[in-house]
């Protein structure tokens, strides 16, 4: 009798939204316990967890046969258990990054944090393996099912997260599991049914008892070190799917956006009480205690970005990241009669208002302060106002800038066409102010003026130095860029200023050899230098000769935070020993060693299976074939959604809603691609339509990739003004076909397998497991390198190479029948 | 007999060195640990040219395996920062010593510490200096130097649990000021405790890496210039062509 699979298909399509959801969850996990990059490169080989469920199922086929409805449901009720426990037993495991350098155990720790996070992937993964044995003719379906499920799973978990903390998440998810897992129990045996209830009752009365394990933070986060201090108290959590704000109060907390130049402390007095909003643990905006008297924060006039107010008097002012809002005191202070404060964290006000309104002074309720919760580029091409100041905060921490955490963020912020529109956006006699903590060797300030320098020209400015100024203190630098050339007057107020506060002075027109390194004295005025070489005709040189990368980054190459060569490493290491270790940046060998180990994973879990398999004879001399088409499907497929998630980015300026609606989209549209894919192979199975089918959906994606590439820049840059819900529809227009045309190659490699060696399923879909997740990682390695264009463009290659191994295999098919 | 050699030979070094009994190191002990303290001097720290003989001296007479967790006892002499809890490290050899140098302190002095952490910076100075006053906010970590200077016998080192944002007062102007907690400013207050013509390190980098060090110099005028030094070979920032 053929076992009932009622409730299996809307089981699979939970298992597989909480699957992404997880992974959504863990990745927040960990950029709040560690570090975001080194979250990145956990969770990547704990997706591999999904290529393994299909190895060892493959290696399993015989044994299960005529049990794949009882393993569907087992490995439902284990997912479930698993979600719980392996988010709490990684909280037990005392792994710690800094400590991987001295301490060997924690090697041993982090291959058991590897083995424990991919036990659920493992698991929602054995579910779609046996739904793939149990249905071997509807392959398609089950991918498409797969597919939607994903997609809705992206999408809910993004509105979650504004709910529930990620800890909560690792316990919630699996309450929807549970409910799928006791719809199993109507078809399922006594056995089953008293494991499942049984599960489910000591899971609800251990979170009843226990309550919910938190998340064990890093020692060496600064949110853990403020915590240390005696008076130090979190007032408030906020959750966000962008980060976890924590407002803590203590005396001990005195932020400044840079040094306090010569400050006259005896006289003015310490600095205003603050509290410190700590963003994931790490990065801390600050609150000043503001009663209404701006004359107790004249401190504010002794720090590198309030230079600005120097050139340009009582000013319209727009601050970038306004944050807790020191910057935006800083404009009030200087006599702006209007300052605009944009913030892209929804969770930073909503707590000020609930925690600190009196403590501020009910600062983001003043009249003469506007508030938008918005990226700066978007509302400035939203509303096309300009401004005299246009401020971008000094938003990461002093610390995490210093270890090249950041290397794989995208920043459109600070591109050479961000500097372009924050430029046009400027009323004359304007300034635009951006200020960086400074790095050793000297990278983050010198890229900034080369963008700077670059956008000027890109502006049509024929002598862009005569519109930069750069004032440095002994942290952080100030960049100044400048509508209209400076005056005499303006020149002689930035003097002023830098030598009243301290401050040295790296570039203003006219400046000497003799005026430079007079206060923070570097061993050779190196940025002065740089400048120097920024603004002649050796640019290129500098460009290629500097030890780190300091080329300005571009909306095709956002990554401002990548710094590092690889041409130059072997100078570093041959020229520092064994000192090199904390000049690299580790963001990026974090994503180098990502790939390296997924390579090694694949290698266990495709190239061993792929060996016993060819014993067994199962494979028909076609294992070569399968291994090309579906890890060519897995690559490409990754390269296209993230190319474009980061070009919808910067049109929807959001990156929350960003994220959410492409992801959900990609995943959604091509589930329905390949449910499209499933119906008509079925309904037209002559061998026809077998070849032509990924014939026309790659051409189709070929036509798309080309389109989009071409003229995407231009409907982006003439809608950027548009109302949020005509860009998100239009982007959702824009996703649809190609995602559509995206889910029509794999289900028709996987029918072909399916028909005439379905014992290779399962190594097929762990092949295009494997891929995706090496895919994701060498999408953002070449985007780095050679920009997101590009991308698309190997994407697209890829997908018609994948069309000989496709042809091969069915070519192959219809010999064997 | 060989008891009484290794005594004879204690006391030779005690005089030869001229170490007091602040260097912890109790007569008729075996020191385990002197020939990798010794090598550690010789191979990371004077090879990398830390040269001043107070400065070497201290770090020979310091027993760093005393201020490291016991369970990592055995990288103790290594040059590397260890981590000793609260998110805190214990800096790695030659970045003490390098500071060390750079504070140009001698008998007579006195200096203060804005982070205790293990204490061990401040024993180091302690063979060089009169006094040493430092204070950690970190009430675990401050009982913890306290228990530790009583028992390696520093009582020229006074550890306070406090805030180190406003120095101390009523011990100042310093001869020598070194801040191992790097914040987004340099604290004022430190700076009017400096005595002119004195000097303060404050080391800036990542948890676990120094990357470079900030020297703060008061001129006899109290005018205030810093410089921004490498603590190690630096590699040319550009290419040679």
């Amino acid at each position: 009798m053929k076992p009932s699979t009622r409730f299996m298909l809307p089981a699979l399509f939970v298992v597989s939204a909480v699957a992404i959801a997880y992974q959504i969850v863990l990745m927040r996990v960990w950029s709040i316990a560690q570090w975001h990059h080194f979250a990145y490169m956990i969770i990547s080989i704990a997706m591999l967890g999904f290529g393994a469920a299909g190895t060892i199922l493959t290696l399993l086929r015989e044994p299960l046969r005529g049990r794949e409805a009882a393993g569907f449901r087992y490995s439902v009720l284990a997912f479930m258990v698993s979600l719980p426990l392996c988010y709490i037993a990684v909280q037990q495991i005392p792994f710690e990054t800094f400590h991987l350098i001295t301490q060997g155990d924690q090697w041993g720790w982090l291959f058991l944090l590897y083995l424990l996070m991919a036990i659920p992937f493992v698991l929602a993964s054995a579910c779609t393996t046996f739904a793939l044995f149990l249905w071997p003719d509807r392959v398609g379906r089950v991918y498409a099912i797969d597919l939607l499920g994903s997609g809705s799973g992206a999408a809910l978990v993004v509105g979650l997260l504004f709910w529930f903390s990620p800890a909560q998440l690792a316990y919630g998810l699996a309450i929807p599991v549970g409910i799928m897992a006791l719809l199993q129990m109507m078809d399922g045996s006594r056995r089953y049914q008293v494991l499942a209830v049984t599960l489910i009752m000591i899971g609800a009365i251990s979170v009843a008892v226990q309550g919910i394990v938190p998340i064990q933070v890093s020692d060496y986060k600064v949110l853990s070190y403020t915590l240390q201090f005696p008076d130090a108290k979190v007032v408030a959590v906020r959750h966000s799917p962008l980060s976890e704000a924590t407002l803590v109060t203590s005396r001990q907390i005195r932020e400044t956006p840079g040094q306090l130049g010569n400050y006259p402390f005896a006289e003015a007095g310490p600095l205003p009480e603050q509290a410190g909003i700590f963003f994931d643990g790490g990065a801390v905006s600050v609150v000043n205690r503001f009663d209404g008297d701006l004359s107790r924060l004249r401190f504010l006039e002794h720090v590198p970005p309030s230079v600005a107010y120097r050139v340009v008097h009582n000013p319209e002012v727009l601050v970038i990241g306004a944050g807790g809002g020191t910057d935006v005191l800083m404009a009030l202070y200087h006599g702006a009669p209007e300052v605009t404060a944009a913030e892209v964290d929804p969770s930073v006000w909503p707590l000020i208002e609930a925690e600190l309104a009196t403590f501020s002074g009910y600062l983001y309720e003043r009249p003469d302060v506007r508030t938008v919760l918005a990226e700066g580029r978007g509302l400035l091409r939203r509303e096309g106002r300009r401004y005299d100041v246009i401020q971008i905060a000094l938003l990461d921490a002093f610390n995490a800038a210093a270890s090249g955490v950041y290397a794989l963020s995208e920043s459109y912020l600070y591109t050479r066409e961000a500097i372009q529109l924050y430029y046009e956006h400027l009323k004359p006699g304007g300034v635009l102010s951006i200020t960086r903590w400074l790095k050793t060797p000297p990278r983050d300030a010198i890229k900034m003026l080369a963008t700077y320098i670059e956008a000027l020209e890109a502006s049509g400015i024929e002598k862009p130095g005569d519109h930069i100024a750069f004032i440095r203190s002994w942290n952080a630098a100030t960049l100044l860029l400048s509508r209209d050339p400076w005056t005499d007057d303006q020149i002689d107020a930035i003097r002023d200023f830098a030598a009243t506060r301290h401050f040295d002075i790296d570039w203003i027109p006219g400046l000497q050899t003799d005026e430079v390194n007079q206060f923070t004295i570097l061993e050779t005025p190196i940025y002065f230098e740089a400048a120097l070489a920024l603004l002649s005709p050796e640019r290129e040189q500098f460009y290629r000769d500097y030890l780190f990368q300091v080329r300005p980054a571009t909306d095709d190459r956002p990554h401002f935070f990548q710094f590092f060569k690889l041409d130059t490493l072997p100078r570093l290491i041959r020229d520092m020993g064994h000192t090199w270790v904390p000049f690299v940046e580790w963001g990026y060998i974090a994503l180098w060693a990502t790939i390296l180990q997924g390579v090694l994973a694949s290698l266990l879990l495709i190239v061993v299976p792929a060996i016993l398999l060819h014993r067994r004879a199962a494979t028909g001399g076609r294992g070569r074939w399968v291994l090309a088409y579906f890890c060519a499907l897995g690559l490409a497929f990754m390269f296209l959604e993230i190319a474009f998630i980061q070009k919808l980015m910067l049109f929807l300026t959001y990156p929350i809603y960003a994220v959410a609606v492409v992801l959900a989209s990609f995943l959604i549209f091509s589930g329905i691609g390949s449910l499209a894919a499933d119906t008509l192979l079925r309904r037209y199975s002559s061998n026809g339509v077998w070849f032509h089918l990924p014939l026309i959906a790659v051409l189709l994606i070929g036509v798309f990739a080309v389109f989009y590439t071409l003229t995407l820049p231009m409907i982006f840059d003439t809608l950027a003004g548009a109302p949020d819900l005509v860009r998100i529809s239009l982007s959702l227009l824009l996703v649809a076909p190609l995602a559509f045309c995206m889910g029509i190659p794999l289900p028709c490699g996987l029918q072909c397998v399916s028909r005439h060696f379905p014992a290779m399923v399962p190594w097929a879909w762990a092949i295009n497991g494997v891929a995706s997740v090496l895919g994701a990682a060498l999408a953002t390695l070449l985007a780095i390198h050679v920009g997101f264009r590009q991308l698309v463009w190997y994407a697209a290659l890829i997908y018609v190479a994948s069309l000989y191994a496709y042809w091969a295999l069915a070519r192959n098919q219809a010999d064997a029948s | 007999m060989a008891g009484n050699a290794r005594f004879k030979a204690v006391i030779t070094l005690l005089l030869v060195t001229g170490l007091g009994p602040q260097s912890g190191v109790l007569a008729g002990e075996e020191d385990p640990f002197a020939e990798a303290r010794e090598r550690m001097v010789r191979e990371t720290i004077e090879l990398r040219d830390v040269s001043d003989p107070a400065t070497l001296r201290a770090m020979r007479a310091v027993l760093r395996h005393e201020f490291v967790d016991p369970a990592m006892i055995r990288q103790a002499y290594a040059d590397r920062p260890l981590p000793i809890g609260y998110g805190q490290t214990i800096s790695q050899p030659y970045i003490v010593a390098f500071m060390t140098e750079l504070l140009q302190v001698g008998p007579g002095d006195v200096a203060l510490e804005i982070g205790a952490g293990s204490g061990y910076q401040a024993a180091v100075l302690a063979e060089i200096v009169d006094k040493v006053y430092t204070i950690e906010i970190v009430p675990q970590l401050a009982e913890l130097s306290t228990e530790r200077m009583e028992r390696l016998g520093y009582d020229n080192v006074t550890v306070k649990e406090g805030d180190g944002y406003f120095g101390w007062e009523e011990h100042a102007p310093f001869d020598a000021i070194i801040v191992t907690a790097a914040a987004t400013h340099i604290p004022p207050p430190l700076v009017e405790q400096l005595r002119p013509g004195a000097r303060m390190v404050i080391p800036v980098g990542p948890p676990m890496q120094v990357q470079t060090l900030m020297l703060v110099e008061k001129d006899e005028e109290g005018q205030v210039r810093q410089r921004s030094l490498m603590p190690v070979r630096f590699v040319p920032l550009t290419g040679e062509r």
